[in-house]
């Protein structure tokens, strides 16, 4: 790999942590989804800094170009999140749903016990 | 016993309160809840203006998480038969003991109203395109619960306490009238048609129609849901 194109992916890849290490200051991330993002995080860094590592596992495992690897490990990994993005929305969806209707009747129930007491506290 | 209609409404400034009269007319012992699904119109201003039983969702919900909602209710207020009842003016008020009596006689758990099974009860028979489409889904069922429905889309439904319950557990919100058919249907449940009439829609549009726009979309997911239904909703044991 060329030296620039090197350097130019390095500084990508701290922009990419420097914006997980924002969001996790801001508390917009869970530990979990964290744990996730930082791993994938230092292993391009590793990925990057250590020379030929990517072209010697691509070798070994047989991936006629290292960029070949490298497409479908990231593939993989983005399907992987989407189907764990849509479960979490669809239990989300639940909860919300529930939380709508309890909320709904909560407030009916105020609003009659409210009139109530106004006819108790007129007579 | 209790009866509750439960009416989900959704933009229904045009028809909620004629519905409401047509009810208050026929009989003063059912009571009614009309669930108002976040509608931008004035709905929610007549209902309150009027003195109308009602909820509001503080958002909207669709008609699934109305009509659960409506259930809640009806479980929390411990009724013993739940009716489901459009806003529209499109079911039959006259029809409601009909609809009932299969239920206090113990012959089923739920009661659906259909407008397929006497050709001369309804004025109202509704478009090739809706029959053909309940003929799949009746098709589908047939297959995967071995129950015959000729209406299964018919938001004309009434169901007993234990169903009631059941309900307010789980209900399908996606495509709530054939999927909470076959999620009973499956756990053991009874469930029985009688022939209704309904009219044509007096004012606004029914949510069904906003659905049918993309029939061929909303077939196959409704295939789709009985399948996944059939099989997931399916307890060891059959009913609870």
């Amino acid at each position: 790999m060329q030296t620039n194109l090197k350097i130019a992916l390095i500084i990508v890849v701290l922009i990419y942590i420097f914006f997980i290490l924002k969001a996790v200051k801001r508390k917009n991330m869970r530990i979990g989804y964290l744990i996730f993002w930082s791993i994938t995080g230092v292993i391009l860094i590793i990925a990057l800094l250590i020379p030929n590592l990517v072209e010697n596992i691509a070798n070994v495992l047989g991936f006629g170009m290292p960029i070949n690897m490298i497409f479908s490990v990231a593939i993989f990994i983005i399907l992987y999140l989407i189907f764990n993005l849509t479960i979490l929305i669809s239990k989300e969806h639940n909860k919300n749903t529930m939380l709508i209707q309890e909320v709904s009747m909560l407030k009916k129930r105020v609003d009659e016990l409210e009139k109530k007491e106004e006819n108790f506290n007129g007579k | 016993m209790k009866i509750l209609l439960i009416i989900p409404a959704y933009n229904e400034q045009e028809n909620i309160e004629e519905t409401i009269k047509k009810i208050k007319e026929f009989s003063e012992e059912i009571d009614y809840i009309v669930i108002n699904d976040g509608s931008s119109d004035n709905t929610e201003k007549i209902l309150k203006a009027n003195n109308l039983n009602h909820i509001n969702l503080v958002n909207n919900l669709g008609i699934g998480g109305a009509v659960q909602t409506g259930y809640k209710y009806a479980h929390e207020n411990n009724y013993d038969i739940a009716i489901q009842f459009d806003g529209d003016g499109q079911h039959d008020i006259n029809c409601v003991p009909k609809i009932c009596e299969p239920l206090i006689n113990g012959q089923a758990d739920m009661c659906i109203g259909t407008r397929y099974l006497d050709k001369n009860s309804s004025d109202f028979q509704s478009t090739f395109m809706r029959r053909l489409g309940a003929n799949i889904i009746s098709i589908f069922i047939k297959i995967f619960t071995k129950a015959s429905i000729t209406d299964p889309t018919s938001g004309f439904r009434a169901v007993n306490k234990k169903v009631i319950e059941e309900f307010t557990k789980n209900y399908p919100t996606e495509y709530p009238e054939p999927e909470s058919t076959v999620s009973l249907l499956v756990n053991g449940y009874k469930v029985k048609e009688v022939p209704v009439s309904m009219n044509e829609r007096e004012g606004g549009t029914s949510s069904i129609t906003i659905k049918f726009w993309k029939p061929v979309d909303y077939m196959i997911k409704v295939v789709l849901a009985i399948i996944i239904d059939s099989i997931s909703l399916r307890r060891i044991g059959g009913k609870r």
